[in-house]
């Protein structure tokens, strides 16, 4: 009950935040309050919407994803490659491009479940090896990696440039994604399944749960949804280059947490990490309008975050003081039995 | 001796080290130029700056905590320090004030994650983004270049022969925090605190106060890292130390450090960090092409990530059964028996 009532307060002040946010940039610069404007900037940040969506389901479980950012250069260039060189469809590639995702996901979680290692470490390692991959695909199939393939057809750069009734593609696929992820997580037994393996991954054990599968199966999503999120900037760019997404990791775990996803794992929900990856966008958009340098705006980011969190934690801790206190040497404990008996 | 052998398998310093000595001895014998003294050096040299930042990080490490900025914090004060280099100032005042911004930086991480809880890396990932940010308003965006011949000069300078300065002041730095951390009083309380930080508190050791020094001291360590970025690479871009938390944290992973806290030493991250940097020269000479880099370097981290895991719940799991079984076992073998349990 305390957890309803404190999501809910936090998504409606990141909806205050994101409404003062469009208001401040909209005096600044009243070409941003031009609903075309607005509607199409979404194409700037959809990736790091779509995947923060499922990256809060590995978050939820304890874990955390930093090879997300990396597998969209992959997809990228799988899709490239398959295309040009290999010859095959253009729709063919995006089959081909899930299953990638998802077996870069699939490889994550397998070794993070199975094995113990802890998820840091394994998709540190993931993201060294997805985004080299990218390079040796792009480089044994002999195509320039500084320019990229390019030229891809019409009909496949429409999925992201394209409209229907005047609302990007971009957008309507962030609607759809975050009501399946909406659906997945809050309605749906699975979903529960996720929260009680980040609030007690033993207790969830003894009940009966397959604990290492649930959690395999959330860097599968995030893993599919990096493959999707890879498919829409390689059609919006028109073309593939293996660096794209690289620099994505920090905005997405910054607008997972932000969005209130405890990063021990337990809490969250995709409301709020909609919300906050749209926040975290916008940000970026509205700045760029503004006519701030885009280095500026890390500064901004990085502010956003901290202050957020520790308002947060701050609050947090006066209104159930003892709650939280005996919660989190609670999970503190339970990570320390992890560790061991793996 | 099966006990020893255990201990010694066990030691993680050793296994890494192995590790490297295989590495050079592989890759020599497909290119003997590769075990070239002059090429050793040059490949030690180029590890000076990881090796400081992954001692650094290995302190942050130990308490289960995680560091992200220091990539950050070595472009900011790489960026400090070539500046006041350009405009002629005495090295006793860059090394002060390097070192100060460094500390600073370090200190605002540390009352985030100690004072205020948040998350360690969700505060050191928001001063990330800061301290990338605040590096380009103060250079205006542009190169810092033209330092002074005597500061680049300085990476080159030898000591005893052909040991290269550098890497002689960086053996002495590791040894000093080595001992630190394990014969210091002080050093103990990291590792206590990574293993069990509520039982810290218990016992009375300034915790708040410890996990503020652990991030002063990776930032310092990283401000460090920076003076030797400016002196190897002689200019500062607008990119210096991006990504290099990630070779960080990645050669502490290598060196043992255990991301969980409290297991890990400084020389196995310091082994680490030399490891990530011959694999990148050691490619260059099986004449690899360049682009295989970063997929070798990740397979070989998960790799041996793996099995370092899976061998140690072997080890355990063998360490329970015996413990187990020697209930009905002999005194003797029970001696034994609990000599491998007592080394878990």
């Amino acid at each position: 009950m305390y957890n309803l009532k404190k999501l809910f307060r936090w998504e409606i002040a990141l909806l205050l935040l994101l409404i003062i946010e469009i208001v401040v940039f909209g005096t600044i610069n009243p070409r941003f309050l031009k609903l075309s404007v607005l509607l199409y900037s979404i194409n700037d940040f959809i990736c790091i919407c779509i995947i923060s969506l499922f990256v809060t389901f590995v978050v939820i479980t304890g874990g955390i994803d930093i090879s997300a950012g990396s597998i969209i250069g992959l997809i990228s260039i799988v899709i490239g490659v398959t295309w040009k060189i290999a010859g095959i469809n253009i729709w063919l590639t995006i089959p081909i491009a899930l299953m990638v995702g998802a077996l870069c996901g699939a490889l994550n979680g397998f070794l993070i479940a199975y094995t113990g290692v802890q998820a840091m470490v394994v998709t540190l390692g993931g993201s060294f090896l997805f985004s080299g991959l990218s390079l040796v695909v792009m480089g044994l199939s002999g195509a320039s990696a500084f320019e990229g393939i390019s030229g891809m057809p019409q009909e496949f750069v429409n999925i992201s440039n394209g409209n229907i009734f005047r609302i990007p593609n971009p957008l309507i696929i962030f609607l759809v994604l975050t009501i399946a992820a909406y659906f997945i997580l809050h309605k749906t037994k699975y979903g529960r399944y996720v929260f009680l393996v980040g609030i007690n991954k033993n207790s969830a054990r003894y009940s009966g749960i397959d604990t290492k599968r649930i959690i395999m199966s959330t860097y599968i999503l995030s893993g599919i949804s990096a493959a999707i999120a890879g498919i829409v900037l390689t059609s919006y760019l028109g073309g593939s280059r293996p660096d794209l997404g690289a620099e994505m990791t920090m905005p997405i775990v910054t607008a997972v947490v932000l969005g209130g996803t405890a990063i021990t794992g337990g809490v969250g929900s995709v409301a709020g990490t909609a919300l906050a990856s749209v926040i975290v966008g916008i940000m970026r958009f509205g700045l760029q309008m503004a006519n701030v340098s885009t280095q500026y705006i890390s500064v901004a980011i990085g502010l956003l975050l901290i202050i957020a969190v520790a308002m947060r934690s701050i609050s947090f801790k006066s209104l159930i003081n003892t709650k939280i206190a005996k919660r989190s040497i609670l999970s503190k404990d339970n990570t320390k039995i992890k560790g061991e008996d793996q | 001796m099966k006990v020893f052998l255990r201990k010694l398998l066990k030691t993680r310093e050793i296994t890494v080290a192995a590790f490297l000595l295989i590495l050079f001895l592989i890759v020599g014998a497909v290119n003997p130029a590769f075990l070239n003294l002059q090429n050793i050096g040059l490949t030690l040299k180029g590890s000076v700056m990881y090796v400081f930042l992954a001692v650094g990080m290995a302190f942050v490490i130990f308490m289960g905590d995680i560091d992200v900025s220091v990539g950050a914090v070595l472009g900011m004060c790489a960026a400090v320090a070539a500046t006041m280099l350009r405009s002629n100032k005495s090295l006793l005042e860059i090394f002060a004030v390097t070192l100060a911004v460094g500390a600073a930086a370090g200190f605002i991480n540390g009352y985030g994650v100690a004072k205020l809880k948040i998350p360690a890396i969700v505060m050191t990932l928001g001063t990330m983004g800061v301290l990338r940010g605040l590096m380009f308003i103060y250079t205006g965006g542009k190169w810092v270049e033209n330092l002074p011949d005597y500061f680049k000069n300085a990476s080159q300078a030898e000591l005893f022969g052909s040991i290269n300065i550098f890497v002689l002041l960086t053996v002495i730095a590791v040894i000093i925090l080595q001992v630190y951390l394990s014969k210091g009083k002080r050093g103990k309380y990291f590792a206590a605190i990574g293993d069990n930080i509520d039982g810290a508190v218990l016992i009375g050791i300034p915790v708040n106060f410890m996990r503020i020094t652990a991030f002063v001291i990776s930032s310092v360590c990283s401000a460090i890292a920076g003076l030797v970025y400016v002196s190897q690479v002689g200019f500062v871009g607008n990119v210096a130390g991006n990504g290099t938390e990630m070779t960080a944290i990645a050669a502490c992973v290598l060196g043992g450090v255990s991301l969980n806290g409290g297991i890990g030493s400084v020389v196995g991250a310091s082994l680490g960090a030399v490891i990530m940097n011959s694999i990148n020269t050691a490619l260059v000479f099986l004449k690899v092409p360049a682009y295989w880099n970063n997929t070798i370097s990740g397979i070989l981290l998960i790799t041996i990530v793996v099995a370092d895991a899976v061998l140690h719940s072997y080890m355990s799991d063998k360490a329970r059964k015996e413990r187990l079984s020697s209930r009905f076992l002999t005194a003797e073998a029970k001696s034994d028996a609990n000599g491998g349990v007592n080394n878990v």
